[in-house]
């Protein structure tokens, strides 16, 4: 059997009220597996929990269950300094890392990795006019042609965001009130109550294609 | 082999990983451009290629030889010359002189007791061939402050080119220069491309596609692109965007 690149089992992290009152305010729950490379396109409505998966899936959040296995490697029991050769969070521009860890370094994994092998690329800055698309894009190409797993987060306001996701996307997640749904292709994902719903008027044809 | 090449380079500046595997190579007598948007790496880069920054991992070979770490004056000396986003002139002086204290010469004339170094025949000849290069000859006398912007981005690649470069790093030219400054700037690369071999970081795609002979687009601290202008005009949506006006 093959070590999936991505194997994201029972997580789950609650966020509470504070530290005496318990109460959960926000529960995102996720079990995901990638076996294969791909690249991936992940959305759903801001504060759905977009973000705080791919700061879970890059190690830099700590879950409250559940484990996150990067080529087998759980992340959470990695060297802190060393997550980021495994799966790496993109956000806009810059790469996020800001790791916290209780545990001595020492005492944990290596990586074992020089270049990420997870790529996680949170809400590209896509605009039309400067061309910069096509580059991120062939980019995304060339990491899934050397074998590694590409998410792309777009928050889709613009036509053409839905057609970089169709153009480029193999599989999707959808993320809404901190349930992750897989779906494995476009029409999957676009035949979810919760993604027609989402996308609304965007997935109607505009006179322009009609 | 190309003249200048740097090989797997690593930056980090505290957690923030800024270059990461970079990878890039100048060929002698070609112009060479680097495009990204902000805050992708491309200054970072610069300032390792020239020697201001060391990198944490990675070598930069000028000519077959490591440069990675010397100090920016070693750097120099080895025939490698960079222009600043900000410029750095004498305002107080006339351009001729500003060039004048950049020559190699300069420093060996300056060692003569008592002589004036800026009434040196030989000296101020060399300086005004520099400026004629750059389109200033005729602005020799004027003070540096009296230039117009774009006048004084030129005399600042005159002050780079003093030196004799084999290589000449540009660091966004066109920043700050309108329409017209800009396309002079544009003949003032034509020509020096001639002579020297020119590396330029832009932001102006348009710029960038009309004299660039190969470019590398930077992103996120890696090279996510690269190619000659026509080669990356190919690419479906950069022919959507608003560059596919220039080809």
């Amino acid at each position: 059997m093959t070590t999936p690149i991505l194997e994201v089992d029972a997580l789950e992290k609650v966020y509470t009220k504070g530290l005496l009152d318990r109460t959960p305010t926000f529960r995102l729950a996720a079990s995901l597996r990638f076996d294969e490379p791909a690249i991936v396109g992940l959305m759903g409505p801001n504060g759905s929990g977009k973000t705080t998966l791919f700061e879970l899936v890059t190690g830099s959040n700590t879950p409250t269950s559940g484990t996150v296995r990067v080529m087998g490697k759980d992340i959470h029991a990695v060297r802190p300094k060393e997550r980021d050769r495994l799966a790496i969070h993109y956000h806009q521009s810059y790469q996020v890392r800001h790791f916290r860890s209780l545990k001595p370094s020492f005492l944990m994994d290596r990586a074992g990795a020089d270049y990420p092998i997870v790529h996680l690329f949170d809400e590209p800055q896509f605009n039309t006019q400067d061309g910069y698309i096509g580059f991120m894009l062939d980019f995304f190409r060339k990491l899934r042609a050397e074998g590694r797993l590409v998410f792309l987060c777009v928050h889709p306001n613009e036509r053409f965001h839905l057609e970089i996701l169709e153009e480029i996307c193999e599989r999707f997640v959808f993320v809404q009130k901190g349930a992750v749904t897989q779906a494995p292709d476009w029409a999957s994902l676009l035949a979810l109550p919760q993604t027609r719903a989402y996308l609304g008027s965007l997935l109607e044809p505009t006179e322009a294609a009609a | 082999m190309a003249l200048f090449e740097a090989v797997h380079l690593h930056k980090r500046f505290g957690s923030r990983v800024v270059l990461e595997d970079v990878s890039l190579a100048f060929e002698a007598g070609k112009v060479s451009g680097i495009m990204g948007p902000n805050g992708a790496g491309k200054t970072t880069t610069f300032n390792i290629l020239t020697g201001r920054f060391a990198p944490d991992r990675g070598a930069i070979r000028f000519e077959g030889r490591d440069i990675a770490g010397r100090p920016p004056h070693a750097i120099a000396r080895m025939g490698i010359a960079r222009s600043f986003q900000l410029m750095t002139l004498f305002d107080e002086s006339v351009v001729v002189e500003n060039v004048m204290l950049a020559l190699p010469a300069f420093r060996a004339a300056q060692t003569r007791v008592a002589t004036d170094v800026f009434a040196d025949k030989a000296l101020m000849d060399e300086a005004r061939e520099v400026l004629a290069l750059v389109g200033l000859g005729h602005r020799a006398f004027q003070k540096a402050k009296d230039l117009s912007y774009g006048e004084r981005r030129a005399l600042e690649i005159g002050v780079a080119l003093a030196a004799d470069p084999k290589i000449l790093f540009l660091d966004e030219p066109t920043s700050g220069l309108g329409a017209e400054a800009t396309r002079s700037l544009a003949a003032l690369v034509r020509r020096l491309r001639e002579r020297f071999t020119i590396v330029m970081i832009e932001h102006d795609m348009r710029f960038l596609f009309e004299l660039a002979d190969e470019i590398s687009v930077i992103h996120w601290g890696q090279v996510i692109a690269h190619g000659t202008p026509s080669e990356l005009m190919a690419n479906k949506w950069v022919r959507r965007s608003a560059l596919a006006e220039v080809a």
